[in-house]
């Protein structure tokens, strides 16, 4: 059975494959450069501490040449689980009801519990480890990059924290089993992919503004009112604001950040002297830590995992009803 | 256990409010070659379906030698679908091993033996580049490769040439005069069908209408044919009727020949005809 669907899967299987080469290869050659020019412009510091460790004219020049790009890169990571829900899940089901293959099975001794679970691993493992692959190369060159890259924004700027970690894995189960489900249900191939696409987005658009709220808040209260200081790691941060003497938010602090005359001859004001006066004590700021972005990556994978498994029941029931 | 190879108790399938079959009782016998005909629409390709166990019914049983079908193909049991779908992309040879690797019962032999007869199927050749007759004839190499005791076939003739018509039904009983399979084919070609079968199960409207041995059903039956104006009054049914201005034509289900009316036996198309006659006239009586 196993040989059976790997047959015809084939042309599909073929073709992610190539494709999967060919996006490599060229990930790899624009890392050699990348590699080249950090080495040319004598930048292993910069990316290792960031751009405010060097200014110079190496580092803009290498950022010009390859932020943007590093980017896009990003950016095909994420849009990878459309791909395979759309090209590889929709069609599981929906092209063999179309051209009415189904019964060629269910006329043999294979039961069809069996024959969804082959044509289900068959089909989606292949699919899973393509997008792992691509993911890890992308990521190889992103850490070129370092800090002169778009990995200086934090483990949290939504471009990297969606093409790492299991995260992208997650959304391709919730991709491919959405396909398959569609497919299953809808038994029309075009209608299939066109619903796959459409909610596969509108999914990962309503639950990536969700997942903040996935994780309890660590608040970090500082002395310094400024605000100047950088908070470790860069986490997440979800909201910030001033505390009172007695440690309580103040609700609406503009009007105790009025400074207006309290100028010294120069004209220049001791902004934390003025808010302290006017009871501003604290300096607070609700965060996600930077390490715990597994955990998060964690709780939104269960989700889309979560999603997932109810596309695979739901295309149980519907491969079940289909004479 | 000397059970029949296919029994059907008070069987029925719905869909929503259409009922698809409805009461249909019936049993084939063994080795026989049965012909399933009936109006588009009757019910005829359900009833294969179930009887294979693709689809379950909505009440009643099919029980093949003895044993209940429900829900999944029975192993004793292979279906031709109408559509004959195979895998386009695969070679002959490749669909067979599909056949080989799909079924816990496969014969290699058997399947190659159907695809070597008449001019032969090249095995190397694409599925989807095959004609309809040698399409046809790999559909029936995979369903007797399952050696099969009963087999189903859903209008095996349909778009055939008359040669292939011809010779997809001589690669049919071969397989029942060498194995003793029962047979089951639904076919609106009646006039091919009338030199294979021996049995008829006639479908009207999801309900078994005439069933048994054809030679038994055609002796049962008389077409008669008297003088326009003469009263039809016969002990009989009278299954359908036709008049012009000048005579009185029916098909008549037992008794005797009506006084002033000459009678004859009629032969299987005439029978069919008469009743696919009598069903239209019904459902049009009925608008």
């Amino acid at each position: 059975m196993t040989w059976v669907v790997w047959r015809q899967q084939r042309p599909v299987f073929i073709t992610l494959v190539a494709g999967l080469v060919v996006s490599v290869a060229a990930v790899l050659l624009w890392r050699a450069a990348t590699v080249a020019d950090v080495q040319a412009g004598n930048l292993a510091d910069c990316v290792l501490r960031g751009l405010d460790a060097c200014r110079g004219k190496a580092a803009d020049e290498f950022q010009d040449a390859w932020f943007d790009k590093l980017h896009i890169a990003q950016g095909t990571v994420l849009a990878a689980p459309a791909v395979i829900g759309v090209f590889v899940g929709a069609p599981l089901f929906a092209r063999e009801f179309e051209q009415g293959t189904h019964t060629l099975a269910f006329t043999q001794s294979v039961s069809r519990t069996r024959w969804m679970v082959t044509k289900f691993l068959v089909a989606g493992l292949p699919a899973l480890a393509v997008v792992l692959v691509y993911q890890l190369v992308v990521h190889s060159w992103l850490d070129v990059a370092g800090e002169l890259g778009p990995l200086a924004t934090g483990k949290f700027y939504f471009t990297t924290f969606e093409s790492q970690g299991v995260s992208p894995i997650a959304y391709t189960l919730f991709a491919y089993t959405l396909g398959m489900v569609a497919g299953a249900v809808f038994k029309r191939t075009l209608v299939a992919m066109t619903l796959t696409l459409a909610v596969f987005i509108a999914a990962r658009v309503l639950i990536s503004g969700l997942r903040e709220s996935m994780i309890t808040p660590t608040r970090v209260v500082t002395d310094d009112l400024d605000g100047r200081t950088v908070l470790d790691g860069r986490p997440l941060v979800l909201e910030s604001g001033y505390l009172d003497a007695a440690g309580a938010v103040v609700a609406d602090p503009t009007p105790k950040m009025n400074c207006v005359g309290r100028g010294d001859a120069q004209g220049i004001v001791d902004w934390e002297t003025c808010y302290r006066e006017n009871g501003l004590a604290q300096r607070y700021s609700d965060v996600i830590p930077a390490d715990q972005a597994t955990a998060l990556h964690l709780l939104e994978g269960a989700v889309f995992a979560g999603f997932a498994v109810l596309f695979v029941l739901g295309s149980v029931w519907a491969v079940r009803r289909q004479v | 256990m000397n059970a029949s190879p296919v029994r059907a108790e008070n069987l029925a399938k719905h869909f929503g409010r259409t009922k698809a079959l409805d009461g249909c009782s019936f049993e084939l016998p063994e080795g026989s070659v049965t012909a399933l005909v009936g109006p588009n629409g009757a019910g005829k390709s359900t009833l294969l379906s179930l009887v294979a166990g693709l689809a379950k019914p909505t009440r009643g049983e099919i029980t093949v030698h003895g044993t209940a079908v429900r829900g999944r193909m029975h192993p004793d049991v292979s279906l031709l679908t109408q559509k004959r779908p195979l895998y386009d992309q695969f070679t002959v040879r490749e669909l067979m091993r599909a056949g080989a690797a799909m079924n816990d019962r496969w014969s290699a032999e058997r399947a190659d033996e159907v695809l070597d007869l008449l001019a032969g199927v090249d095995k190397d050749a694409k599925v989807r580049t095959l004609s309809a007759g040698a399409r046809t004839q790999v559909a029936i190499a995979l369903a007797l490769g399952r050696l099969p005791k009963v087999l189903l076939l859903d209008e095996p003739l349909s778009d055939l040439d008359p040669l292939a018509r011809d010779e997809t039904l001589r690669i049919v009983m071969t397989d029942v005069a060498e194995r003793g399979t029962t047979v089951l084919l639904s076919s609106h070609l009646l006039t091919d069908l009338g030199d294979v079968c021996d049995h008829l199960l006639l479908l009207d409207e999801g309900r078994v209408q005439v069933a048994g041995e054809i030679e038994e059903i055609l002796g049962d039956h008389g077409v008669v044919v008297g003088p326009a104006g003469l009263d039809l009054d016969t002990d009989g049914t009278v299954v359908d009727s036709s008049h012009t201005s000048r005579q009185t034509t029916a098909l008549v289900r037992g008794g005797s020949a009506p006084e002033g009316f000459q009678s004859e036996h009629p032969d299987l198309e005439a029978l069919v005809m008469g009743y696919l006659r009598a069903s239209r006239t019904r459902r049009l009586a009925r608008r």
